[in-house]
């Protein structure tokens, strides 16, 4: 089976899914189900404790199969996501945290720095770190080296719907990284996620194309079809690409046959 | 007199925005709400926001001409007391309400800063996010207050012309125009996370007025570039005071400049009141506006006993149950949040600061 490992846990989806902006929490339930994914990000700010009406937490714990990886979303320094990732550990048992640290609130891009000094923290404390980050090779070297679980590139904007806008640092990412390589935001399109496992990621993770579409469940099932299409696809291997067609009179005849 | 700042003036990204504004310009109102609808749903989802406000005091020392708690007003005045806040808070609690906007008037020996200090600390105590609407304050208080547990400020400049501004705000600090205008950038510069804009629609030229709050908040944006910023639209309603508007803000006019704002400025949150009917909050909400107070008491206190009636700061137009306003959103395909903050995350910021500035012990890789 081919499966992806995170840390010791091993995963048969490689879909990950967010669970913000859904329009109610049932259909937020509906599309988990549907995407058969069986590691879900919930952030910290979504836990309410005290009005159970909008709380995310306890009725995607309460879903069998699934693990759940609480997010930092909110922090905007190392300082703040730390505090958060003992929160939410306390709070959620698992092990598993995104760190999230964007201290712009408006383009919600990630801070190097300060995602950096937090995993750093995070990893050394035993957490299984996935840290959310530019489409820095540089960055996911050294996130590699401080014992991050996986590093998660962001495709494009937070949101943004415009796809593998960072597709040559993604490559780049991928062809050096000795763990996992996760795809996080700016989806918009199930084939987009199928683009990204044809490179090489290991996994990938959608919340606003799946929330915001008309269907949610349906769409988490469309994503999840080609999430599998597409490792299946990088597993046979693709066929090689050329920029041009293979000439008929070879240019290197003139060399004559090669002794 | 201090002169006005640059940015004021500064129009380089603004033509777009004075384009959608004009009512007269290509855009029908209809596309620029569906393209307002669109980057609302991409950026914020099918989610609303909520928050509620709690007046604290409606002593004052400023003679606004259009508000209901002017000092020379006959309103009888009061203040919360500690215990007050106390059992306000639990009632709001009760409600399901985890973020507050905490009110006062200008500054007053009744409700100085330090008797806001010690109410932020209480709130923040009992609620996930508190924000303070009071008066204009020093970087140092607003560091303080950051460190108490206020997540945001609001301060309307509430007319940006500054001869409207001068006339109608006769007496008392908040006469100073420049002293105002300066103070949301005093916040950020204190760590307050965000700041909160605004207009008082009715006292001048509306558009000119938005203009130059699209440019504050370019301004604050660009200069202070971890600032959460949002804008709301308060709109002039019959106060108790009897002042009428000049300038009257009609619902498609607030609507266009709604949708405008949206589409200028994609990521900011947008706010809407309960100045606002009922049935204009529904049909806005998703359409640019992406959060929005309820169960509002514009009196004192008023959530632990709200049989207890008096004259509030404004008439609330939409006093619906949070059930009620609920089931509307949901019925919209919204989710009402009621919480979508964590404390933890808190506390003023210094400048660039890593973990490793902060941990003097941590050893370096």
């Amino acid at each position: 089976m081919d499966f992806l490992q995170l840390g010791s846990y091993t995963f048969s989806s490689r879909l990950i899914l967010g669970t913000g902006k859904f329009s109610n929490t049932t259909v937020m339930l509906e599309a988990v189900k549907a995407s058969g994914a069986q590691l879900v990000t919930v952030a910290l700010r979504r836990f309410n404790r005290d009005q159970l009406a909008d709380d995310l937490f306890s009725p995607l714990k309460a879903l069998p199969g699934v693990t759940l990886m609480p997010n930092t979303s909110g922090a905007s320094t190392g300082a703040e996501a730390v505090r958060a990732a003992h929160i939410a550990r306390e709070l959620s048992g698992s092990s598993f945290i995104k760190v999230e640290i964007h201290p712009n609130p408006q383009h919600l891009m990630p801070d190097p720095i300060e995602t950096y000094e937090a995993c750093r923290i995070l990893a050394r404390e035993g957490f299984l770190v996935m840290p959310y980050i530019s489409a820095d090779p540089v960055l996911a070297k050294r996130l590699e080296e401080v014992g991050c679980a996986s590093v998660m590139p962001l495709g494009s904007a937070i949101g943004s719907g415009q796809g593998l806008a960072t597709a040559e640092m993604l490559n780049l990412i991928i062809r050096e990284s000795n763990i996992p390589v996760i795809v996080d935001a700016g989806l918009r399109s199930p084939s987009e996620a199928a683009l990204a496992m044809e490179m090489g990621c290991a996994a990938v993770l959608v919340n606003s194309a799946v929330a915001v579409s008309e269907n949610p469940p349906e769409m988490a099932e469309a994503f999840s079809e080609a999430v599998a299409a597409g490792r299946k696809a990088f597993k046979a291997g693709l066929m090689p690409k050329s920029s041009s067609a293979i000439a008929t009179s070879p240019l290197t005849a003139f060399l004559g046959a090669n002794p | 007199m201090s002169s006005l700042p640059d940015w004021l003036n500064d129009d380089r990204d603004s033509a777009k925005l004075a384009a959608m504004l004009d009512p007269l310009s290509s855009s029908t109102l209809e596309t620029l709400a569906a393209e307002a609808k669109a980057l609302t749903l991409r950026r914020f989802g099918r989610t609303m926001t909520l928050y509620a406000p709690l007046y604290l005091s409606n002593y004052c020392s400023s003679g606004c001409a259009y508000c209901g708690f002017a000092s020379d007003r006959k309103t009888p005045r009061r203040r919360l007391e500690p215990d007050d806040i106390r059992r306000e808070l639990s009632a709001m609690k009760k409600l399901g309400i985890t973020d507050i906007l905490l009110l006062t008037g200008e500054r007053t020996t009744a409700a100085d800063f330090d008797y806001l200090q010690k109410s932020v600390e209480i709130a923040a105590h009992e609620m996930q996010r508190v924000s303070v609407e009071a008066f204009p304050m020093s970087i140092s208080e607003y560091r303080a207050l950051a460190d108490s547990g206020c997540t945001a400020i609001t301060i309307y400049q509430e007319t940006y012309n500054r001869g409207r501004y001068e006339a109608l705000h006769r007496w008392g600090p908040k006469q100073d125009f420049i002293d105002r205008l300066e103070t949301p950038a005093r916040a950020l510069e204190g760590g307050i996370k965000t700041v909160g804009l605004g207009v008082l629609l009715g006292l001048s030229d509306p558009k000119e007025d938005a203009l130059s709050l699209y440019r504050h908040v370019r301004y604050l944006g660009r200069t202070y570039w971890r600032a959460g910023l949002s804008v709301s639209f308060p709109r002039m309603r019959p106060q108790t005071g009897d002042y009428e508007p000049p300038f009257p803000v009609d619902d498609h006019s607030l609507a266009r400049m709604i949708f405008a704002f949206r589409i200028a400025l994609p990521d900011v949150e947008l706010v809407l009141s309960t100045r606002e009917s009922a049935a204009y909050r529904n049909g806005m909400a998703g359409l640019g506006i992406n959060r929005m107070s309820i169960e509002s008491r514009t009196t004192v206190g008023g959530y632990h006993d709200p049989e207890h009636h008096e004259k509030g700061q404004f008439e609330v137009f939409d006093d619906r149950s949070i059930d009620e306003f609920c089931s509307a959103m949901r019925a919209k395909n919204i989710e009402p949040v009621f919480k979508n903050w964590e404390p933890v995350y808190n506390g003023h910021v210094e400048g660039n600061s890593t973990i490793l500035q902060q941990e003097k012990t941590e050893p370096c890789l």
